[in-house]
């Protein structure tokens, strides 16, 4: 090794050395000095950059829409997109944003989002679940069985229904929008029917909320499970299992009309 | 002193040493180039569309189911409540948190690489620095030569010095070249936010600011090469107390090791905060996810990694320039 190739490794090696001393005094001083922030953030509305055209489908909700309970995580959703698939020989875009939990409130809270906004923006057909979490607290309700609780419970979830669908309609008044309404997971358990009548009472409510919109489809879903419910609901007794998304998903995807618009 | 340097330096480069560091850089770059590549196809396959907005709101969606799950640990939990909060940042100011590109890639590589790959590689060249001379009983040679002992150790060190920027910097233009093969050499001007201030599970955006994104890789590869110098110069003086390369290298690794785990664990553990190997990931700060131990900022990293430094150094020269060789 010639002595000139090992002296321009070294000089070589000398400035990098000192260019990245220099750029960790940078880093160091540039963390501490942080100027407020004049940072020209673009808050400009994304809503108009679009996804592509196809046939997009939009999923809101809680678990439900999530697919817990199902073994193969697909849900409902899955199934009906699967559904249509086989129908129509082309793959709908699905844009799943179930969030396991979520009440009515969260959901205002999400479609106000701005990146919701714009995929219900593109979608040709949304699916909502919702309440589930509002009524049942994961039981509570029904065994402290309080009516004027429920009531309350009732009339905030009714208004967030409203302002749910106010929200989508103001960024998509051609999308169908579906409904699913609630079953009664308790039904089994309860023998003086009370929360059977507390859960039609409350899907009747929500149906009159849908109406309210003419692009809006109440899909009940309190008839599928009421007379063998152990038979399709997984094993924490409140989640559907496969066979009860199997029997949503033919009820919802019938509803389902692809126009061949392309 | 200039000579003993050349002196080293060219036993350095005899040894190549740095090809082996290279050919080993450029084989995990393309490793990771090529998965990186499959999971990008497959995310898009899933969505059905390429578009990143869609795929950044499915990862939100996903936070927050899994932050839905009440058998987590603490930790944990802040830890993805402070991603899903910058993620949602990013959506709602509508940027690509991860544009893509070389420059993206260089940059998520050695920010990946920061506590543990890079401090290996420094070792392939620190931990024999000083040792080999005793095994191979140059050090003799070395020490009956008219120069005070402190400068032949100096020379040493400095050589160190050298590689460790070599080494850092062939990983960085590595990974941007080999990248770039398969994403495109782009993505220079891409901006990214930096400037979270974190408290716990809360981010405070006041302070927050873009920067093009060769300011932050460069602001990033300074980091790196201080963990790198400090690494190189603890392993350098394992090198001097411990005669035999491999038991130096050893208890470097398992320093090592032992942080990668520690990092997951420690936070209920907080004196655990004055260990070098806790310290390693400078550069979170900077890009804003949250320190393993609360109360950790840049600085007490820093500053906690320049002791360790300094310490390394004066116990290396002490026990040098005093040891009995035979």
């Amino acid at each position: 090794m010639s002595k000139t190739k090992v002296l321009a490794v070294t000089v070589v090696s000398v400035v990098i050395g000192l260019f990245f001393l220099f750029c960790l005094g940078w880093a160091i001083i540039d963390y501490y000095g942080k100027k407020a922030s004049d940072i020209g953030l673009n808050e400009t509305n994304p809503i108009e950059k679009n996804l592509p055209e196809d046939f997009t489908v939009v999923a809101l909700g809680d678990s439900l829409t999530r697919g817990t309970g199902d073994e193969t995580g697909k849900g409902y959703v899955g199934l009906v997109v699967e559904d249509l698939e086989s129908k129509y020989n082309s793959k709908p875009l699905i844009h799943n944003l179930g969030i396991n939990g979520q009440v009515s409130q969260e959901l205002v809270q999400q479609v106000k989002q701005t990146e919701v906004k714009r995929q219900l923006h593109t979608a040709d057909v949304i699916l909502i679940t919702i309440g589930g979490n509002d009524l049942f607290q994961q039981g509570q309700t029904l065994f402290d069985y309080d009516l004027t609780a429920t009531s309350e419970l009732q009339e905030n979830y009714l208004e967030n229904l409203n302002t749910i669908f106010k929200e989508i309609n103001n960024v998509n008044d051609k999308a169908a929008i579906l409904l699913i309404g609630l079953y009664n997971p308790f039904i089994e358990l309860d023998e003086d029917f009370d929360t059977n009548r507390i859960v039609r009472d409350w899907n009747n409510e929500t149906a009159e909320v849908v109406a309210l919109y003419k692009n809006a489809i109440f899909v009940p879903t309190f008839d599928l499970f009421q007379l063998s419910v152990n038979d399709y609901l997984y094993s924490d007794k409140f989640h559907p299992n496969k066979a009860g998304y199997r029997l949503i998903a033919d009820r919802v995807a019938p509803l389902i009309q692809w126009e061949d618009e392309k | 002193m200039n000579n003993l340097i050349q002196n080293e330096m060219m036993k350095l480069l005899a040894k190549k040493r740095l090809v082996i560091i290279g050919i080993i850089v450029g084989v995990l770059v393309l490793m990771f180039t090529y998965a990186q590549y499959k999971q990008v196809k497959e995310q898009q396959e899933k969505l059905g569309t390429d578009d990143w907005r869609a795929a950044l709101q499915q990862q939100i969606i996903d936070t927050q189911n899994r932050l839905g799950s009440n058998r987590m640990l603490d930790e944990w939990r802040e830890q993805l409540q402070v991603s899903l909060k910058q993620q949602q940042y990013y959506l709602d100011h509508d940027i690509n948190p991860s544009e893509p590109g070389a420059t993206t890639f260089t940059r998520m590589f050695l920010e990946n690489a920061i506590d543990l790959f890079i401090p290996l590689l420094v070792m392939i060249v620190a931990s024999d620095m000083v040792s080999f001379e005793n095994s191979q009983g140059t050090i003799k040679l070395l020490l009956t030569r008219p120069v005070n002992r402190w400068k032949i150790l100096m020379s040493k060190y400095v050589t160190l010095l050298l590689s460790v920027s070599i080494i850092v910097a062939m990983t960085a233009l590595l990974s941007y070249f080999l990248s770039g093969l398969v994403f495109g050499y782009h993505g220079w001007e891409a901006p990214v936010i930096t400037g979270f201030g974190l408290n716990g599970s809360d981010v405070d955006v006041s302070q927050v600011r873009i920067v093009e994104q060769w300011r932050f890789l460069l602001m990033d590869m300074g980091l790196v090469w201080l963990v790198a110098v400090v690494v190189g110069t603890l392993s350098f003086m394992l090198s001097v107390l411990v005669r035999s390369t491999p038991a130096g290298m050893g208890i470097m690794l398992a320093a090592l090791i032992s942080g990668a785990i520690l990092n997951n664990m420690v936070s209920s553990w907080e004196s655990a905060k004055y260990f070098f190997m806790v310290n390693l990931k400078l550069t979170t700060y900077v890009s804003g996810t949250a320190p393993p131990i609360e109360g950790m900022t840049l600085l007490s990293s820093v500053i906690t990694l320049l002791v360790w430094w300094a310490l390394a150094l004066i116990v290396s020269f002490t026990v040098f320039t005093r040891r009995d060789v035979y």
